[in-house]
Order: C-alpha cells, then sequence, then structure tokens
C-alpha cells in the first residue's frame, strides 16, 4: 500500500508542473489570436486590429491570467475557446473526446493485441522465416511518420480508388442515430485514420514483445517446462508470454495516455473531428484556453494511465507486492 | 486566403481522377434552387449570426442576413450601389453625411426598417471598443436622426473616403439587439435580418442551411431560394468537394486551376480579377550598419528593383494568376486610371526587369567586389549581405522572393530568403528589426487605403506593409490631403503628387498585382460575375460586400 500512496504523491507533484507548464508554453510562442487571423489573411484596418485585441482579452497583465487560470484548474472552469466561435472548452473537447477515443483507442488496443501475438509468435520462432520477416518490417513501419501513412492512404484508398472518404468521422448530412446505417456510416470513414495509426504502433508493441520473450525463453524454467513435456502453446503463453507481458503492459498504459492526445496528424489529414485536430487548430490560432484544456486533459490521462499501470504491475508481478518484506 | 498548404493541394491534385465522396450529393428538397458556398473554413459550425462578434459569427451573417446601407463597388472605381439607403451626401462643410433611407424595407420579422435601427447600430460603431468591428469609432463623432428615414452622421474631422468605412458596420434591428443583456455573448440563433436569406433551415456542426427571408425587399429580384454552408476545415478538402461538383461558388487557392480542377469538371469555371499589389523592401531604418549605407542609396533600390523578373515570379509563383506590376509605385493595374503618365516616364526604367541595367547602375554608384565573392560591397568596402524575410506557409510569396533573390545575386546583391511565422515576422518589420521583406497591400475602392498603409508615417508601427521605414513628412501631408477633398480633380492631382515622390526615391520594389480567387460552377446557376461579365468584386469571403450584388445576379439552370 506504501508503494501506491508514494506514486500518489509523485503523481499529484508532476500534475503541479505540469499544469505550470500548460500556461505557460503557448503564450511563450510568437503572436497572439488575432496574429493568427491576420496570418490567415483577414483584412483588418489598425482600428480594426485594437478592437479586436480587446475582444479577446490579451491585453491583461499575464500574472492576473495565470491566477485566474490556476482558480479555473481546480474548479474545473475551461473557458471559451476564441477559435470555435466562443464555444465552452469543455464542450469543443467532449465532443471531440469521443471520436479520438473511438479512433486511437481502438487502434492502439488492436495493435496492442496483434503486436503482442505477433512478438510472442516471432520469440518462439526466432530466426524463422517469420521472425526473420516481420520483425524487421515491424521496425520499418514503426519509423516511417504517420505523415507519410496518412497522405500514402489517403491518397491511394481514398482518392485514386474511391474505396474509403477523405474526410469527417461520418457523412455530415446524416444525423446521428443509433442505427446500423449511422454505425455502418462512422466505421467507414475510421478505416483509413484507423489503420494508419494501428501500422504505426503494432511495431512498438511487437518488438519489445519479441525481445522479452527471448530472454525468458533461456531461463531455466521454461527448460523445466519444456522437460516435463508440457505442449509448446502452454510453455509459449502460460511460462513465457505472460511474464515478458509486464513491460509491454507499461507500453499501453502510456500508449493509452498518449489516445487523448489524438493522432494530431492522422486527424488532420483525414479531416476527423478528434482532439487531435482540434489542437492543431487551437496552436495555429493561437487559442490559449484550448490549448490549456486540452494540455490539462492529456496529463490527467497520462498520469492516470502511469497509475494504473503500476497498480497492474503490482498486480501482475508478486515481487512488488512483498517488495517491502 | 492565401496559399497555404499548398503542397498537400498539388498532392491531391495529381492523384485525383476520382475523388471520395466527402459530402454526398444534394439530397435538399429538389424544388427548392440551392447555391452551395464556401465563405470561410472551420473546423465545425457554431450557429452564432451576431455580426457584432466578428470571432464568433458565421461568415453569411454580414449581407446575407444583414444588409449594408450601400455597397462601394471596387472593381468600378468606387461607384455606388444603394441598398438599405438610397442616397447619401455631404454637408457643405464636409463635417457630416446623410444617409437616406428606403421606405419599403421590413425586418425578415415583418417590422418596418427606418431610422432608429440605424442611429442604434452606427451609435454602436461610434462608441468604439469591441463592438466597433468597423474600426471607425474614432472617426465618427455622433450619429443623428433626422426623421424617421434620414439619418446624419458626424465626422470627428473632414474625412471624403468613410463612407466606404461606415457602411461596413453591420446594420442590426434595433428592437432586438436593444434589448440583449450581453450583446458579446448574444449568439443571435434565430437572426432577424433585413438581407436575403434570413432563415435558418438546418443547422449542424458540418453544414447549415440558410433560406429565404418572407419580407425581403427586394424578392422580386431573388432567384436563388437557399444558400448551403458545408462544413470544410482546409484547401484540400475545398478542393475534393469541387471536383465532385458539390459546391457552386468558391474563393480559395488552388495551384495549377487548369490541370487541377477545370479538366475534373467541365463545369467549373474561374475569374481572377487584379487585387492589391504586392513589393519588395528594404528597412531604411535597418539595425545593421553596413546594410544600412546601401537601403538609404536610392540607386542601390533602384537596382534591386531591376533585378526582379516580374514575369517570372508572375508565371511561376503566381501560376500566371497575378500580373506584373511596373508601377515605379507600385499602384498596379487595379488603379490604372490614376497613374501619372510623367512618373511612369521618368521611372518606369527601373521598374523593368534588366540584369545588365542593374549591373551598371550599381557599378556607377560605385558598388564594388572587392573580396571576390562574387557579391559587392560598399563603397568603404563593407559587407553588404541581408534576408528578406516572407511569411512561413505562404508558399506562392514564397517563390516569389526566390526567384526575387536569384536576380538579387546574379546582379551582385547578396540578398537570401527567410520564412519566419508570421507574428514573429510582423513584430520584426513593425518594429524595424530587419532588413527587407516582401508583402502584399490591401486596395480599396481608390489608392488611399494603399498609400496610406504603405507610406504615411503613422502606420508603419502598425502593419507590417509601411515596413520600408522612410518618413517623408511632405508624402505624410499629400496622403491626409486626399480625404480632405471632395473634388475629384483635386484628388488625381494629389495622387500625382504622391506618385512622383515615390517613384523618384524607389521607396519600395514592385513585383506583381495578385489576384482575387474565385471559382464558379454553371451546372446549377448562371448570371456569374466573369471577364465579360465584370460587374464587382466576385469573391465570396465575408470582407467582399460586392458578393451581395453577385448573389441577387444569378439564376438557377432549368
Amino acid at each position: 500500500m506504501g508503494f501506491i500512496l508514494r506514486r500518489l504523491v509523485f503523481y499529484f507533484g508532476a500534475f503541479l508542473v505540469a499544469v505550470v507548464i500548460n500556461f505557460f508554453l503557448p503564450r511563450m510562442m510568437p503572436g497572439d489570436p488575432v496574429d493568427a487571423m491576420l496570418a490567415q489573411g483577414a483584412r483588418f484596418t489598425a482600428e480594426q486590429i485594437a478592437n479586436l485585441r480587446l475582444t479577446f482579452g490579451v491585453d491583461q497583465p499575464l500574472y492576473q491570467q495565470f491566477f485566474t487560470y490556476l482558480g479555473d484548474v481546480f474548479t474545473l472552469e475551461l473557458g471559451n475557446s476564441t477559435f470555435f466561435s466562443n464555444m465552452p472548452v469543455a464542450e469543443v473537447l467532449g465532443n471531440a473526446f469521443w471520436w479520438t477515443l473511438f479512433l486511437t483507442g481502438t487502434a492502439t488496443v488492436l495493435a496492442f493485441i496483434f503486436g503482442a501475438t505477433l512478438g510472442i509468435v516471432a520469440a518462439w520462432y526466432r530466426g524463422g522465416k517469420f521472425d526473420s520477416f516481420a520483425s524487421p518490417l515491424s521496425l520499418v513501419l514503426q519509423a516511417t511518420p504517420q505523415l507519410v501513412f496518412g497522405i500514402v492512404v489517403l491518397f491511394s484508398l481514398g482518392v485514386t480508388w474511391d474505396l474509403i472518404p477523405i474526410s469527417y468521422a461520418y457523412d455530415p448530412e446524416l444525423t446521428p442515430t443509433f442505427s446500423w446505417e449511422f454505425i455502418k456510416n462512422v466505421l467507414h470513414h475510421s478505416i483509413g485514420p484507423i489503420f494508419c495509426i494501428f501500422i504505426v504502433q503494432l511495431g512498438g508493441f511487437l518488438v519489445p514483445m519479441r525481445n522479452n520473450m527471448i530472454n525468458l525463453l533461456n531461463e531455466d524454467y521454461i527448460t523445466m517446462g519444456k522437460a516435463k513435456g508440457l505442449s509448446n502453446t502452454r510453455v509459449m503463453l502460460n511460462y513465457g508470454a505472460r511474464n515478458a507481458i509486464l513491460p509491454s503492459v507499461t507500453a499501453l498504459s502510456m500508449a493509452l495516455g498518449f489516445v487523448v492526445g489524438g493522432a494530431l496528424v492522422v486527424e488532420v489529414i483525414f479531416n476527423y473531428q478528434g482532439l487531435g485536430s482540434v489542437l492543431y487548430n487551437a496552436i495555429i490560432n493561437r487559442d490559449y484556453q484550448l490549448i490549456q484544456g486540452q494540455l490539462l486533459i492529456m496529463t490527467v490521462f497520462m498520469l492516470a494511465f502511469n497509475f494504473l499501470a503500476d497498480v497492474l504491475y503490482v498486480f501482475l508481478d508478486p515481487r512488488l507486492r512483498k517488495g517491502g518484506k | 486566403m492565401l496559399a497555404k498548404l499548398t503542397k498537400i493541394s498539388t498532392a491531391v491534385a495529381m492523384g485525383a481522377t476520382m475523388m471520395a465522396g466527402a459530402i454526398s450529393a444534394p439530397a435538399m428538397a429538389a424544388e427548392k434552387a440551392t447555391l452551395t458556398l464556401v465563405s470561410e473554413m472551420k473546423p465545425a459550425w457554431v450557429r452564432n449570426f451576431n455580426p457584432l462578434t466578428v470571432t464568433s459569427r458565421l461568415a453569411t451573417t454580414n449581407q446575407f442576413i444583414y444588409e449594408p446601407l450601400l455597397i462601394v463597388n471596387e472593381i468600378k472605381g468606387g461607384e455606388v450601389v444603394y441598398r438599405l439607403a438610397n442616397k447619401h451626401y455631404f454637408s457643405e462643410d464636409l463635417k457630416t453625411v446623410f444617409f437616406e433611407l428606403k421606405k419599403d424595407v421590413k425586418w425578415s420579422d415583418g417590422e418596418s426598417f427606418n431610422a432608429d435601427d440605424v442611429v442604434y447600430s452606427l451609435g454602436l460603431a461610434a462608441e468604439g471598443g469591441a463592438f466597433d468591428v468597423a474600426g471607425i469609432g474614432s472617426k465618427i463623432s455622433g450619429v443623428k436622426k433626422v426623421d424617421d428615414f434620414k439619418v446624419a452622421v458626424e465626422l470627428a474631422e473632414v474625412n471624403t473616403g468613410v463612407v466606404s468605412e461606415i457602411v461596413r458596420a453591420p446594420i442590426v434591428a434595433e428592437h432586438v439587439f436593444s434589448k440583449q443583456a450581453d450583446l458579446a455573448t448574444f449568439a443571435n440563433e434565430n437572426p432577424v435580418g433585413t438581407g436575403p436569406f434570413t432563415q435558418v433551415d438546418t443547422f449542424t456542426p458540418q453544414l447549415y442551411v440558410q433560406c429565404r427571408n418572407p419580407n425581403y425587399y427586394e424578392a422580386d429580384k431573388l432567384a436563388v431560394d437557399c444558400i448551403k454552408m458545408p462544413q470544410l476545415a482546409n484547401n484540400d478538402q475545398l478542393l475534393a468537394a469541387a471536383i465532385k461538383g458539390d459546391l457552386d461558388w468558391t474563393s480559395a487557392f488552388i495551384p495549377d486551376i487548369d490541370r487541377v480542377l477545370v479538366s475534373q469538371n467541365k463545369h467549373y469555371h474561374y475569374w481572377f480579377p487584379a487585387a492589391g499589389s504586392a513589393s519588395f523592401m528594404v528597412n531604411f531604418k535597418t539595425p545593421n550598419e553596413n546594410n544600412a549605407k546601401a537601403f538609404n542609396d536610392v540607386n542601390f533600390r533602384r537596382a534591386f528593383s531591376m533585378a526582379l523578373d516580374r514575369q517570372a515570379i508572375v508565371d511561376i509563383a503566381g501560376y500566371g494568376y497575378w500580373s506584373v506590376n511596373e508601377y515605379p509605385d507600385a499602384l498596379g493595374d487595379q488603379f490604372k486610371a490614376w497613374a501619372n503618365p510623367d512618373v511612369a516616364a521618368k521611372y518606369g526604367k527601373y521598374s523593368k526587369f534588366n540584369i545588365e541595367g542593374a549591373k551598371k547602375l550599381l557599378k556607377e554608384a560605385g558598388y564594388k567586389d572587392v573580396d571576390g565573392d562574387g557579391f559587392v560591397e560598399n563603397k568603404d568596402g563593407s559587407k553588404i549581405e541581408f534576408k528578406i524575410l516572407v511569411p512561413n506557409g505562404w508558399s506562392d510569396f514564397v517563390n516569389t522572393v526566390q526567384i526575387g533573390v536569384e536576380g538579387l545575386q546574379e546582379v551582385g546583391i547578396n540578398a537570401s530568403v527567410s520564412t519566419p511565422e508570421f507574428s514573429i515576422l510582423n513584430e520584426k518589420v513593425m518594429s524595424a528589426d530587419f532588413d527587407a521583406q516582401f508583402t502584399n497591400y490591401f486596395a480599396g475602392p481608390d489608392p488611399y487605403m494603399y498609400y496610406n498603409t504603405a507610406f504615411h508615417s503613422e502606420q508603419m508601427d502598425k502593419a507590417r506593409f509601411g515596413g520600408h521605414h522612410n518618413v517623408d513628412k511632405e508624402l505624410d501631408a499629400l496622403i491626409d490631403g486626399f480625404n480632405k477633398t471632395g473634388d475629384q480633380d483635386e484628388k488625381l492631382k494629389i495622387v500625382y503628387q504622391i506618385q512622383e515622390k515615390i517613384g523618384s526615391n524607389q521607396t519600395t520594389m514592385a513585383a506583381m498585382s495578385t489576384n482575387y480567387n474565385y471559382q464558379y460552377n454553371t451546372k446549377r446557376f448562371t448570371g456569374w460575375f466573369n471577364e465579360s461579365n465584370p460587374q464587382a468584386r466576385p469573391v465570396v469571403w465575408p470582407d467582399t460586400p460586392e458578393r451581395l450584388l453577385h448573389v441577387l445576379n444569378l439564376k438557377p439552370v432549368k
């Protein structure tokens, strides 16, 4: 129990630091929301620009903005977005949250399942045909930027062959209902982006799983298991994989923590209305409230999933449970 | 909108033979003539039709819901088209403008429109601050009701050019707006307007539709029943939807449009009338002492100007959409009628591409390559070396500067390109902390806006346009004088003097006149403005009031 408490205190400290950084980071970028409008070719006179600055409230002193912000964070008041036409930040993020959770969550879980499974197989038959093909390939995929996959998939599947939609989470003329037609539409729209996120993450799970597994396969208890005449599958899964999966669980929690960051590049390419697109637009348009809100959510999720990984570790690894004794 | 994300756009084009379904075919009631347009690009639509909140209101709010008093037709030299007003004139001392209003105009809820609405709306603007969206607060001192259909706007000082600015203030319904507790948060979800499309028919974050005002005063002229706005976040999506044929009226930057769009969809056409000019400039007050010596020499600036291959800039960087600008004061074809032929005769040769001439001029003025690096030094042997700033991501302008730099290097001037983010550039230019830059200008109905923003010393720390920081009080006085008179001949005389001052000094180095982007689809509608029907600026962006005249000119294809 002491272990978990110590972690909790650490996470709270990390949260406080992140909260401060979240405020100053966006404001350290040059320019303000009005500059961002000018940069996009808006035509304003000097007097109009001065009036706009009043509207945005960017003329208040920084320390004053900071204390307002601190109070807001602890009362969960996120303010209004300037870019999304004054919509409350909570609402903007709330709308985008579920789409991103669906998109990156699905891709990450799929990548974990496939990556870990293939990693186990690759390790078991290490040096074999599958291993010498799949492992390097997954490294190549992992090293390829999502931007490249995104554009290639968009133009091949989306534009040239017209197999998948190139924009939106669902057809804009459909009204969201709990009908098969709507769900089908959503799934169809998610194929491209999910595939792009999935393929890049796959290697991230496959390679570590394979390496851990290989290390473990030389352990005595594996030899023992084999000597007892247990089936290959049983030794592979119960003796090998169960132990090898520990580091991958951390990796999965970290990846799930990143989920709410959205897959920024993929969402922008496919015009998917998730948190990634929101963050991108917020940064481009210097929408401070929105950037802050988004960073806050990312911080909370990152810390929460890290904590979850710690707890899971205790559960999965008896050595930690008895560590104190 | 400038050429952002061009690379991706080009890539779209290359793969684009068949586009996937971004927006499915119009499934709207077939009997209604529905016009699909893109007047802004946003990640989602948020229902707000309050024209006083510039940053929140939808781009179809002004003109389409709230008509202006009158429209100043920029393409026709500032010709006035009356809308809610049917007459306007100045008092004899030029200190008051009177607007006489039409008597048969009704708000969409049936209330009649009258002077109270105008007094209320312009009164908000006169107070200045956040609701002064036209930025006229300091220019008008009061607004008075003369009678039910006549309003007097008192000016802070004589300004004969102020009408085109006053009419940009939205005229809202007094009986609705005056009842709101907080205008800043009022979203005006069900607007009461004077314009053609006041009834919000559909509204989702991805699509909204505005339909006919039941009480529209020019209902007999309006043939379009509804306007439909699909949400598109960027140029690529716009292009994809255009190729599919989903869009009728757009104003996007589309590179290589003939190949990318027109060859893909035969109903699509375009027209690119000349817009404001764009120029290179050196900073007379640069902190770099050695560069300053050269920058403050008119012969160096003339050689700079002669090193610019304007035709290549237009053809390559501008895809041929722009036009060459060889006016010594960079005025541009848009204001051809205002150009002083004497100035062109005297200084025109310095605004023509001439590598040999530039080299000769530099040599005669004493610039020599002393250290043998291929670039000239100052007379005293000190090095001339500078970067030309252009905003990051404005790819057509970055290419322009690249071509300019090639010419400069050929004549022996050591210039290179630098592409900082817009806000960094803006700050550096306004505070004179840079060497050289390239900028476009915005043009109004007459050359005043261009001269004022580009050359008046009071504007130099307010925007990037006056980045040369060359203060000339006589020039300031001439520019101020332009709007102190109502006499057209007098104005022309002033402009001629302004041109002589700028031309003889080669204050900036003109490159080209940019263009308005405009694409239209003839499948569902006719009556579009184009080269053979150049009635007004054809753009659909919200800062183009002429779009109201355009929409009234459209007829559905039978």
